[in-house]
């Protein structure tokens, strides 16, 4: 057998082991199967660690499991205690979030048209987008002390640009075919953005908010462990230095679902926007 | 003269912005008849594409007159419309919605609307695909779908860019017979712009031959064969001989 | 036909037209920091409040002369590039298995993803807890954040390599080494190189964060403790130092991108 054929067979060895079983069933359902089957597996493993295996004192102190997890998250959904501190961190989310929205947009529209404006702006927006914005903390707390507004402006900041450099890119990446054809058939700027600018920057400034979104959680998270008073935040923070590691993990998972949830909602606004588009194209 | 389209004397240098200037058209003449069928053949970057944005009224020449039907050219207007090479279909809007867009922006009420894009897509040969998206279609469809837009204003000119050119020589040919038919029913005069000489002749009643960039008018050649064109006078001897005066006069201008 | 050259001077553009869009931004920096500078005239300057250009620079100066700065930066830079590097190969290594074994690819993808989605900067008091206060808790945290970016870039370069290519080499002749060496690696490192652009990013927030909870050297330490001495100025010089440095990592990745892959379009 030539080296070539030898690969060949050996690769398609390698291939027909990796194939599924010809069932249909099976190879349609392989995929979640498996991934859900590997989640499973985890949990299971975590939970069982510690009646298979004697832990040291020390580690015994911070360990838990996924039961005792989910039963202390159900407890505080049962006796109502996650609602105060979850709504004053969705409050500074919403906020914040909500600010960065009205000011990002319009702003990358001016931007996308405006060659001059975005190359004087171009330095800052560089600058503040590959920056942590943990930088600042320190200093909004200063400015802001520790309420919400410094954990408004934190979540702000974090969400701004996603949303800033999206709609930017959406506006200036208009099609300059499409604004001639348009404009040939008798339109003003403004038909122009309706019917060009505006529906080709859509997919754009969806992605940019679903971006937006999960550095606005993280923003509070961040934002509530190190300078304030209240919210999940900071109940998790408490929870960790005396040790209910399982409080930490609930809040974890509280905000984790809380920015899935709103990714689901926003891809499924994103799908129905988008019949138009070829499938597997993305923004 | 009075001439239906006339162009005395154009003059037009591309600016940008960082690099250096590019003149394009320079004493640029050309005449067209009313419901006339006229080709522009040239070499890459002639001009020729430029001049019909200029027609269009997309671009200002730097100087140099332009008129149709008396009219002086002062910007895009709906009695001038474009069929484009890349097609430049709205992709988020249906094949009908896009037939309707020159309808939309002269105030046209819905109903009016649906009428005309109806009739042209039926005309083009598009029944039944008014809702797909432009992204479900061929190109020859597509192609047909920016017909069906640049008539649906009725404009008296129709300038046509290099429309096939995007397209596989098959789809091509069956395209020029298709417009063909629809010219005949509208009669429209056409400016049509292409590289390909067999193209110009097969269509044309007339055909201009532009210089190499800044391009100019060199000469214009009468195609005698009769109409309704035949796939068949593709072969004859008068196209062949036709196609090599063309193609001389052309040659010359052909930068490599 | 008149002569081109004659009548159509072709002038070359201008410095300034070249450079446009890099000078207006120069401009809008250098009025930026200017009309700081200047505020002071007409308002009043409360120090505890706010700084001006010029002490931040005085500040920087005298940081950088008594060393203070380059320690401080020093002591961030050992978690950082510990946990970036541990990150990368580690990252490279899961992704690459996940890439090319399919169902090991469908077993992680839905896991990992979950975790990439969760914000877990929020179990960082608790990694802080478990690791105590130092270097050992930053290096963790700094590995957590940026490892994702590594996995999901590498699964993805690896399972687009493009099949045609692989028949490409084996029908020139080519053997299993050549492919790795001529298609896998070369199709897979641009990705690589993009995560490596996200998992600084990561890598920062992730010092950053060990140091804001419980450190007592690095950067973002300085810059806690500038705050709580209310002195602004080398709060805001540190601030610029991060900053920039920030801006270099990043850019200077996405120039390198640019430069060792030019056959990549977008991404």
């Amino acid at each position: 057998m030539s080296d070539i054929e030898a690969l060949d067979s050996g690769i398609a060895a390698a291939d027909r082991a990796d194939a599924a079983p010809a069932r249909g069933l099976w190879r349609r359902y392989e995929p979640a199967i498996l991934g859900t089957g590997s989640i499973v597996l985890l949990l299971a493993a975590w939970e069982a660690l510690p009646r298979l295996v004697t832990l040291s004192a020390g580690t015994k102190l911070f360990f838990t499991t996924p039961s005792r997890v989910v039963g202390t998250l159900w407890d505080m959904f049962a006796t109502g205690e996650i609602w105060p501190p979850l709504g004053v961190s969705a409050g500074a989310f919403a906020l914040g979030l909500g600010i960065a929205i009205v000011v990002a947009l319009p702003l990358g529209v001016l931007l996308g048209r405006s060659a001059t404006l975005s190359a004087l702006l171009d330095p800052f927006i560089t600058a503040f987008n590959a920056t942590p914005r943990l930088v600042f903390l320190p200093l909004v707390m200063l400015w802001f002390g520790l309420g919400l507004w410094s954990k408004v402006v934190i979540v702000f900041i974090g969400a701004l640009f996603p949303l800033l450099i999206n709609t930017y890119e959406g506006v200036r990446n208009a099609d300059r075919l499409l604004i001639n054809v348009v404009r040939s058939f008798g339109a003003d700027e403004w038909a122009i953005a309706r019917l060009v600018i505006l529906p080709n920057a859509l997919p754009y400034i969806v992605v940019g908010l679903r971006l937006a979104i999960g550095r606005a959680i993280l923003g509070v998270v961040v934002a509530e462990f190190f300078g304030s008073a209240e919210g999940l935040g900071v109940v998790m923070v408490r929870a960790a230095s005396s040790y209910h590691v399982d409080v930490v993990f609930a809040g974890l998972i509280v905000f984790a679902a809380l920015s899935l949830v709103m990714t689901a909602m926003v891809k499924l606004v994103e799908d129905r926007l988008q019949r138009w588009r070829p499938q597997h194209a993305n923004g | 003269m009075g001439a239906y389209i006339e162009g005395r004397d154009v003059n037009l240098t591309f600016r940008p912005p960082s690099r250096a200037p590019v003149p394009a058209l320079r004493h640029f003449d050309i005449e067209v008849n009313e419901g006339e069928f006229l080709s522009i053949v040239g070499p890459s970057g002639c001009g020729k594409s430029t001049f019909l944005n200029v027609l269009l009224g997309l671009l200002t020449p730097d100087s140099g007159n332009l008129s149709v039907d008396g009219k002086h050219i002062t910007g895009p207007g709906t009695d001038r419309a474009m069929v484009f090479q890349e097609f430049g279909l709205l992709p988020w809007r249906t094949v009908q919605g896009n037939v309707e867009l020159g309808l939309e922006l002269k105030g046209m009420a819905a109903a009016e609307r649906h009428d005309i894009s109806g009739r042209l897509i039926r005309m083009v040969g598009l029944a039944g695909f008014e809702t797909h998206y432009p992204h479900e279609l061929s190109g020859g469809m597509k192609q047909r779908v920016g017909l069906a837009r640049a008539l649906a204003t009725d404009p008296d000119v129709l300038l046509m860019d290099e429309p096939f050119a995007a397209l596989d020589a098959q789809t091509r040919d069956l395209m020029q017979v298709e417009l063909l038919r629809i010219w005949q029913e509208t009669r429209k005069t056409v400016l049509f712009v292409t590289h390909q000489i067999d193209e110009a002749i097969y269509l044309s009643d007339r055909v201009m031959v532009m210089t190499r960039r800044p391009g100019q008018a060199k000469r214009m050649f009468a195609v005698d064969l009769p109409r309704p064109r035949d796939y068949e006078m593709r072969v004859t001897r008068e196209f062949n001989d036709l196609k090599l005066e063309i193609w001389n006069a052309l040659k010359d201008e052909i930068v490599v | 036909m008149a002569d081109i050259a004659a009548d159509i001077p072709v002038p070359r553009a201008s410095f300034v037209a070249r450079h446009r869009r890099a000078l207006l931004g120069l401009l809008a920096v250098v009025v930026f920091l200017a009309a700081w500078q200047a505020a002071f005239l007409v308002v009043p300057f409360n120090p505890l409040f706010i700084t001006k250009p010029s002490l931040m620079l005085a500040g920087l100066l005298d940081m950088l002369a008594t060393g203070e700065l380059v320690d401080a930066l020093g002591a961030s830079a050992i978690p950082f590039v510990l946990g970036l590097a541990a990150a990368a190969v580690i990252g490279v290594a899961v992704g690459i298995v996940m890439g090319w074994r399919m169902r090991v690819g469908y077993a992680l993808d839905p896991l990992l993803t979950v975790f990439y989605a969760s914000p877990l900067v929020a179990l960082a008091p608790l990694v802080v807890v478990f690791f105590g206060v130092g270097t050992g808790a930053k290096t963790m945290i700094v590995f957590l954040l940026a490892v994702f970016p590594f996995i999901f870039n590498a699964f993805a370069g690896t399972r687009a390599v493009d099949r045609l290519l692989i028949d490409v080499v084996r029908s020139l002749g080519g053997a299993e080494k050549d492919l790795y060496v001529k298609v896998i690696i070369p199709s897979v490192l641009p990705y690589i190189v993009a995560a490596a652009r996200i998992a600084v990013g990561r890598a920062l927030i992730g010092v950053l964060v060990g140091e804001f909870f419980a450190a007592s050297e690095g950067i973002g330490y300085a810059i806690a403790r500038f705050g709580d001495l209310f002195a602004l100025d080398r709060m805001f010089a540190c601030i610029l130092v991060i900053m920039a440095i920030a801006v270099a990592l990043t850019e200077g990745i996405r120039w390198a991108e640019r430069a060792a892959f030019p056959w990549r379009i977008g991404q």
